[in-house]
């Protein structure tokens, strides 16, 4: 590391930590307004098409055919764990060498350093909260109140799904509010006779199709950013050419890039913020070169902390000043506290031997959902909240693989259609508590000299009484839907698998237990933002990355207004 | 230049690398154990009126994988194994090597190999078969002729009559 270097030259209106789903929107609404924008990201640049080299090859065009080399596995036992990480996606994963970090209890770290982030890899499942989300800590007791309710945050969600193209039904559920919706993906013959099987045994209990980020039905708005309709290549994690599904790649980085307001520097390694105590507020932020390592500072008057939840709880708890001795913003002594994740432990699968003159043609890059049922009006069970699942039904295809020679390729050559068979998998809520904790590590660095993150997530007593439930409760609807050979399922994983961690810089209506006010603003900084995962104040049973993006614009609109008031 | 062009140390680095091995195919097996491993495998899916497990490229795939994807006692698996083929190969024809039978005899051969009591032989032969299978099914001729695989479907259909092909 070097001395470091400052000039005019580095200032700028607004800076953006991270590129990823939310850093990217903080981008399109920052620079939609004028305002010129730094978008500092610590991986190398991801353009849109030309750097997906593995987006057009088919199966039989990789090296070993998908399957990873041994070589990668054993130097990667972290992020091979993930479901996404094979022949043809490591290029948009961290390797575990890359950024070490500490696991004080076991945490799968699964993480995307590049242009576009972990927006290039999501699953893209995008259900709206509701109020029995945003209620839920002041109802339980758990947690702390959110400062927000739907109602607030409903028409962000309407602005951010209309730019974003998410598909799905109206379903009309007071547990999952509808949103602007292109036409849904089709349900096949045993996703259809199940979901009428539990609507005419289950008043409380539907089975949906998912809403997804993929353009089913593209607009104008997504024609005029170059995107198409998807192609149900359901290769995704590659990125898509077409920009059939939403990444910040194919949508908000570019659209900000066309309003000639956003730099957007690659490389750069933020290492903290830079607190002025003279003016009460953070004026910038100090990046290291991932290259060269020297450190520069930028400038500007309002800076969004995207870096993804753990990460921007590092860059908060490495920011410290005589005012903030333990991490930005951080009277409260909360950060870096109550962070959480969803319980994706439990699976379900069984076999149905009806329509058998029935199969599917084509992929589907989506799946039926099973929205929470459990505790949703009232206190029912003997644990708190409840869990979402999904739900998905196939049929495959056997042969005989017996013998040598002629016979067996024969074989080979006629395969015959199996039974169909049925999957479920959870996505519980887990309670955010205050000993669930990332912190700086006292002696460990990374390669840039920047304290490794130390994790503490683990499971408690409520997440087991969870999967139990979900197990029982499926066992059930699976039995009455008549389905066979039911096997449930627990995978025992680590938190982390579920690439849903959130919290840390929890969102409250008092400074005293939170970091963010209302408009995802620090409580003690009003110049600094925080609108990824970290500022979640309980983790619901929905996917959380269209409520990223819908608090991001929401927060920018906010920050807009109050700059012009000259309040920022 | 000229003494540059015409010197070994004009060589480019990477060229100064080269041994046997790099440039002649795998490092894991010599070439005899390598035609064993092709007729291997081509016995397992031979050519018919379409094309069998050499022409489809099988061995160079299965040589690949055990060597980058799978750990050392596969890697011994495949070698003590093709070893022994050839050994056995000649001690029961009296002479010939595996290579050197017709058809009929390396069914015959093999057959015989797999209903053998020798644990490790049959380890071999259930490894070598079930890399046959998948090299001969993920390659392109199977996707795009059996399996009919479309890189861009476009489509989703939920339920479509069995009777209608594909």
């Amino acid at each position: 590391m070097t001395i470091l270097e400052s000039t005019a030259a580095n200032q700028y209106d607004a800076i953006v930590v991270g590129s990823g789903i939310s850093g990217g929107w903080a981008a399109k609404e920052l620079t939609k307004h004028g305002l010129r924008t730094l978008v500092l990201e610590r991986g190398r640049d991801v353009k849109h098409v030309t750097d997906y080299p593995t987006g057009m090859m088919s199966p039989w065009e990789f090296e070993h055919r998908t399957q990873l080399p041994l070589e990668i596995k054993e130097a990667n036992p972290i992020v091979s764990k993930c479901y996404a990480f094979y022949e043809g996606s490591t290029h948009f994963f961290v390797k575990d060498a890359e950024h070490p970090y500490v696991q004080e209890k076991p945490f799968d770290w699964i993480r995307g350093y590049q242009v576009g982030g972990k927006s290039l890899l999501w699953a893209r499942q995008t259900q709206r909260w509701s109020d029995f989300d945003f209620e839920g800590p002041a109802r339980d007791g758990f947690a702390v109140d959110w400062p927000i309710r739907y109602a607030d945050i409903a028409p962000w969600y309407s602005y951010v799904e209309k730019f974003a193209g998410i598909s799905g039904n109206k379903d009309g559920l007071p547990n999952l509010p509808d949103g602007e919706f292109q036409k849904p993906h089709e349900m096949n013959c045993v996703e259809d006779y199940f979901q009428k099987q539990i609507a005419s045994k289950y008043k409380d209990r539907n089975v949906i199709q998912g809403r997804c980020a993929h353009l089913t039905e593209p607009k104008d708005i997504h024609f005029q950013q170059g995107r198409a309709q998807c192609q149900h290549r359901t290769i995704c994690e590659r990125g898509c050419p077409f920009g059939g599904y939403f990444s910040s790649n194919a949508s908000t980085i570019p659209w900000a890039a066309k309003t000639g307001k956003m730099t957007l520097r690659p490389h750069s390694v933020v290492h903290s913020i830079i607190y002025d105590e003279k003016k009460g507020k953070a004026t910038g932020v100090r990046v290291i070169d991932a290259n060269t390592k020297k450190m520069t500072e930028y400038y500007a008057r309002i800076i969004f902390v995207n870096a993804a939840a753990l990460n921007t709880n590092l860059v908060l708890l490495n920011s410290t000043s005589n005012r903030f001795p333990n991490g930005l913003g951080n009277d409260s002594g909360v950060l870096g506290k109550y962070v959480a994740f969803h319980n994706y432990r439990a699976t379900i699968s069984a076999e149905y031997d009806g329509f058998l003159d029935m199969k599917t043609e084509g992929r589907r890059p989506n799946s039926p959902y099973i929205p929470r049922f459990r505790n949703v009006h009232k206190q029912e069970t003997n644990f708190l909240r409840g869990y979402a699942a999904g739900f998905n039904a196939g049929r495959g295809t056997y042969t005989n693989q017996d013998g040598i020679g002629a016979d067996l390729k024969k074989n080979l050559m006629n395969p015959s259609w199996g039974g169909w068979h049925v999957g479920s998998h959870m996505m519980g809520e887990t309670i955010p508590k205050e000993n669930s904790t990332v912190q700086l590590d006292p002696n460990k660095k990374d390669p840039f000299g920047i304290p490794q993150l130390a994790i503490n997530m683990f499971y408690d007593d409520n997440d087991e009484k969870m999967i139990k439930d979900f197990h029982e409760q499926f066992t059930e609807m699976y039995t009455a839907a008549g389905f066979k050979n039911i096997r449930t399922r627990d995978s025992k994983q680590a938190p982390g698998l579920d690439i849903h961690e959130m919290g840390g810089v929890r969102m409250g209506k008092d400074p005293k237990t939170s970091m963010l006010n209302k408009w995802n603003q620090l409580h003690a900084c009003k110049n600094v933002f925080v609108t990824d995962g970290a500022s979640m104040t309980s983790t619901s049973t929905q996917n959380p990355s269209l409520t990223y993006m819908a608090l991001t614009a929401r927060a920018v609109d906010y920050a807009v207004k109050e700059m012009k008031k000259q309040n920022l | 230049m000229a003494a540059a062009f015409g010197g070994l140390l004009s060589l480019p680095s990477w060229a100064q690398q080269w041994t046997p091995e790099t440039v002649a195919g795998s490092p894991l097996l010599s070439a005899l154990e390598e035609s064993t491993l092709a007729d291997l495998a081509e016995t397992i899916i031979p050519e018919t009126d379409i094309p069998g497990a050499k022409s489809l490229g099988v061995p160079a795939y299965i040589q690949k994988i055990v060597n980058d994807c799978m750990d050392t006692k596969a890697q011994e698996t495949l070698k003590n194994g093709l070893y022994t083929v050839s050994d056995l190969a000649q001690k029961s024809s009296g002479g010939k090597t595996f290579s050197g039978m017709d058809t009929n005899q390396r069914l015959n051969f093999l057959n015989q190999l797999n209903a053998g009591a020798d644990e490790e032989t049959k380890d071999f032969f259930k490894l070598v078969k079930s890399l046959t299978i998948r090299g001969f099914t993920t390659s392109e001729y199977f996707q795009t002729n059996i399996n009919h695989y479309q890189l861009v479907p476009g489509f989703y259909h939920g339920c479509v009559p069995v009777s209608t092909g594909k």
